[in-house]
């Protein structure tokens, strides 16, 4: 099986290569049948890191500790679940899938374009396949997954037991599937620029994938976040960890990007912003992985730790360093006739949320790198943590959320301050008094002030929205409410889908603002039968049991909780000792619910004298935060859901593109 | 001024939602205490490799977190202040324990260069929106009636043809 594994790498490879030989040869010369080649030769090699993929999963399954990775990994006692999921618990295995994905991805487009598209697919299918190429290098040449060992191990090493948890089975794959779909929309852009192809087709041709990007950075952050909620045992969910915010910063950067598409899309503006923009977002998503895996900076991730730095880094400057070079090529042919009246316009507002938004991802790429800076500058390795983050993106994100309720319903071109007024009176109405109630109920915060007086003034300005359009469809069709809003949904779903997220946006935001402030800590050291007061809640210590699995052992604490007297729920915070890497871990009790979330973690036990210390954190409406993140899934399927309209503008868009000659052909004739 | 009839339950569910947005908070955070030892151990970075601060340190024995934690404890049962137990460990430990930076020397740089690029960057876009709209021959533009009311008549006629071409 390693046999077949290392093969099939090896092949994939020179497939790789083929295609972008077979595809910049082919559009050069319009020769439909190496074009043709090319694309066979694309699914040949998606199909042949699949067979690695396989390979690696077999092994894994069959604990087969012949192999370095699987003996590194997994050991025989653990379950097979996270067997399945070892793939992305080490190096070799995350790169492999990180390439199998990109295969994947590559092989869609390559499908998807066909018949379409023919001038700048093939450069944009080149594109992925230089990208295939370096990660199938490392796989081939620097960090291989199918090195054997000298000598069959007897048994694994087992998997890291922070990755023994179901979150972290899903939150790998969200994230690298957001990294690794977000370079289909950078290829896109660069075959644009190599071609001179640089009207608004690529971004049309590529929105879906955008969007498909961000609804997967978006899952992956969160699950992250879940799972450091569920795992690591402080009561948070968000460090600054700089892999965190490598991890936050393209999703900020494409989350502008699907902002700013929209005024090249509607005025045909801001041409070089939004290629910009797409490269930023790429060039992000590797500076993520140099950081995972280069150790540069230290970081709760440490388990992907590598030396791999070195060779990420010498592949985004020069991936930074050629596209930079296109876009300054074309900046003559991508000038446009700006068209800009007024101030107060939605073009206006989408471009400052553009800077707030880039600004926040500037905040956090400065502060993620300012101790690497300091260390180099002064000799003095310094910290930069969540007080900072904090600090300094605290007033962008409530900058960000006022225009997340200001852009959508100014119009575009122009609008006066008269019918400002009138559209934003009742939702800045809506604002003001939320704020008024939570001042006269004793909050004293100006941020939570402010903070929660704006999502009430953007969730004011959706129901604004969705009353217009509904109440339009009732007078106009003659439907009845529900079926208003179902139609209006359908047939306009990337605008109302996109309010959909933005409520999903702003309920995340009440519930990071709302535990950040309002955490309470307590900390008891009880004997059997002893209670304490939580808040609202009283917790007695009713007793200790002990289980024992071959792979780990448990030690669980039965905690009964009460409310006014009345028991409530049994919660069974954990102790966990795996012993084939003889290494502790913690499983946390979480009571949760719309107001505020009970979090019991199993601190420590005193064998001598029996004591059992809790430390418990009562964190009000972070439940929010999670049901803003479906939210915002459920927002995003319905921006994405196919549309009959939307199809037609894209088939024209395409259909005009082909008609029109491209920007400066000696350049693409050069490429 | 009075809501007009259909817009009552509106305005009645708004004001509800309101209220509810605004105590949700305070209800449940009623016990907040003024300084905790989480609060204050975030402001030091624990030393164990983890990367993380004290508060969020992941390891369930640390030998570093741990005992800072209940030496913080201590410290605040006794009276000192949080900037006092920050101080007292950056004596023992220097800079490195700190889980931000200074805002003195060089340290300045990491709280000013955000917001110095921000408003760079909003003055690029001042700048550029400027020179847009100051173009010669631009086309002038009808005042859009978004902000008008939903059934007024010429936003009707918007909707309506909007609405035609989606059926």
């Amino acid at each position: 099986m390693p046999l077949i594994g290392q093969l099939a790498l090896a092949l994939a490879l020179i497939l790789a290569a083929y295609s972008i030989i077979a595809n910049v040869a082919g559009a050069r010369r319009a020769i439909p049948s190496l074009l043709a080649s090319a694309r066979h030769a694309v699914w040949a090699y998606c199909a042949m890191v699949t067979v690695a993929v396989a390979a690696l999963w077999i092994s894994l399954l069959r604990s087969d500790f012949s192999l370095e990775y699987v003996a590194s990994y997994t050991s025989s006692s653990l379950p097979t679940f996270y067997k399945i999921t070892a793939l992305w618990g080490g190096q070799q295995g995350s790169l492999l899938l990180w390439t199998w994905l990109l295969s994947i991805f590559t092989a869609v487009v390559a499908f998807q374009n066909r018949r379409r598209n023919p001038e700048i697919a093939p450069y944009a299918l080149a594109t992925l396949a230089v990208l295939a190429i370096f990660f199938l290098g490392m796989l081939n040449f620097v960090t291989r997954p199918f090195d054997m060992l000298a000598a069959v191990a007897h048994d694994g090493q087992d998997l890291n037991p922070l990755l023994q948890n179901y979150w972290m089975a899903i939150h790998p794959p969200s994230l690298y599937a957001g990294y690794v779909s977000a370079s289909v929309p950078f290829a896109f852009a660069t075959g644009a620029l190599i071609t001179g192809r640089l009207d608004d087709s690529w971004i049309r041709s590529t929105r879906r994938w955008a969007i498909f990007s961000w609804f997967f950075l978006t899952l992956g952050n969160l699950f992250g976040a879940r799972w450091a909620y569920e795992v690591l045992g402080w009561g948070g969910y968000w460090a600054w960890d700089p892999v965190e915010n490598a991890a936050f910063m393209p999703w900020l950067v494409m989350t502008a990007y699907l902002h700013s598409v929209m005024i090249q899309e509607r005025k045909d503006m801001l041409k070089v912003w939004n290629l910009a923009l797409i490269g930023m977002a790429f060039a992000l998503t590797l500076f993520g992985t140099f950081i995972t895996r280069s150790g540069v900076i230290s970081s709760v991730h440490s388990f992907t730790q590598s030396g791999l730095g070195p060779y990420f880094l010498t592949f985004l400057i020069a991936v930074v360093a050629a596209y930079s070079a296109l876009l300054i090529a074309r900046l003559p042919k991508l000038r446009s006739p700006a068209e800009f009246e007024s101030y107060l316009s939605r073009e206006a507002a989408f471009l400052f949320n553009n800077l707030a938004l880039v600004g926040i991802a500037f905040a956090v790429f400065w502060g993620t790198l300012f101790p690497v800076l300091s260390e180099a500058v002064r000799g003095v390795k310094i910290t930069v943590g969540p007080p900072f983050f904090d600090k300094v993106n605290a007033p962008l994100a409530l900058v960000l959320i006022f225009l997340m309720g200001f852009g959508p319903l100014i119009a575009w071109r122009r609008s006066s301050f008269d019918s400002l007024a009138k559209t934003f009176a009742a939702p800045a109405l809506f604002g003001l008094v939320t704020g008024a109630c939570a001042l006269a109920a004793g909050l004293r915060e100006w941020y939570v002030l402010a903070s929660l007086s704006l999502a009430a003034f953007v969730l004011g300005t959706v129901v604004v929205e969705f009353r217009r359009g509904v109440g339009a469809r009732r007078h106009l069709v003659k439907e009845s409410t529900p079926a208003a809003l179902v139609n209006l949904i359908a047939k306009n779903n990337r605008r109302y889908g996109g309010y959909i997220i933005h409520v999903g946006v702003v309920m995340a935001f009440v519930g990071i603002v709302a535990s950040s402030f309002f955490r309470t800590e307590v900390k008891k050291s009880v004997h059997e039968g002893d209670s304490f007061q939580v808040g609202p809640y009283t917790l007695e210590y009713l007793g200790m049991e002990t289980t024992e699995t071959p792979h780990v052992e448990t030690s669980r604490a039965r905690i009964e909780v009460r409310r006014d007297g009345r028991p409530i729920t049994m919660m069974l915070p954990a102790k966990l000792f795996f012993k084939r890497n003889q290494q502790p871990a913690t499983a946390v009790a979480i009571r949760s619910t719309p107001a505020a979330d009970l979090y019991v973690v199993l601190a420590g036990v005193d064998q001598q004298t029996g004591l059992v210390t809790f430390q418990v954190f009562l964190t009000p409406l972070v439940f929010w935060l999670w049901a803003g993140g479906v939210m915002m899934a459920f927002g995003t399927v319905i921006v994405m859901w196919p549309n009959v309209r939307e199809r037609a503008a894209l088939a024209a868009a395409v259909r005009a593109a082909a008609d029109t000659p491209a920007a400066d052909e000696p350049l693409r004739r050069r490429a | 001024m009075t809501a007009p009839r259909a817009n009552r339950p509106l305005a009645r569910a708004a004001l509800v939602l309101a209220v509810a947005l605004a105590l949700a908070i305070p209800r449940a955070a009623a016990a907040a205490p003024v300084v905790t030892t989480q609060a204050v151990a975030e402001g030091l970075t624990c030393q164990c490799g983890c990367g993380l601060t004290v508060a969020n340190c992941n390891h369930p024995n640390c030998e570093f977190s741990v005992p800072v934690r209940e030496q913080i404890d201590a410290m605040l049962h006794r009276g000192m202040s949080g900037p006092q137990v920050i101080a007292f460990f950056r004596r023992k430990y220097g800079e490195k324990i700190l889980s931000a930076p200074t805002t003195h020397g060089f340290n300045l740089l990491a709280w000013i260069m955000p917001f110095a690029a921000l408003f760079a960057g909003g003055a690029l876009v001042a700048i550029a929106l400027g020179r847009w709209r100051s173009r010669p021959n631009r086309p002038v533009a009808p005042e859009n009636p978004a902000g008008r009311d939903a059934f007024d008549p010429e936003m009707r006629r918007r909707l309506e043809r909007d609405l035609r071409e989606d059926l």
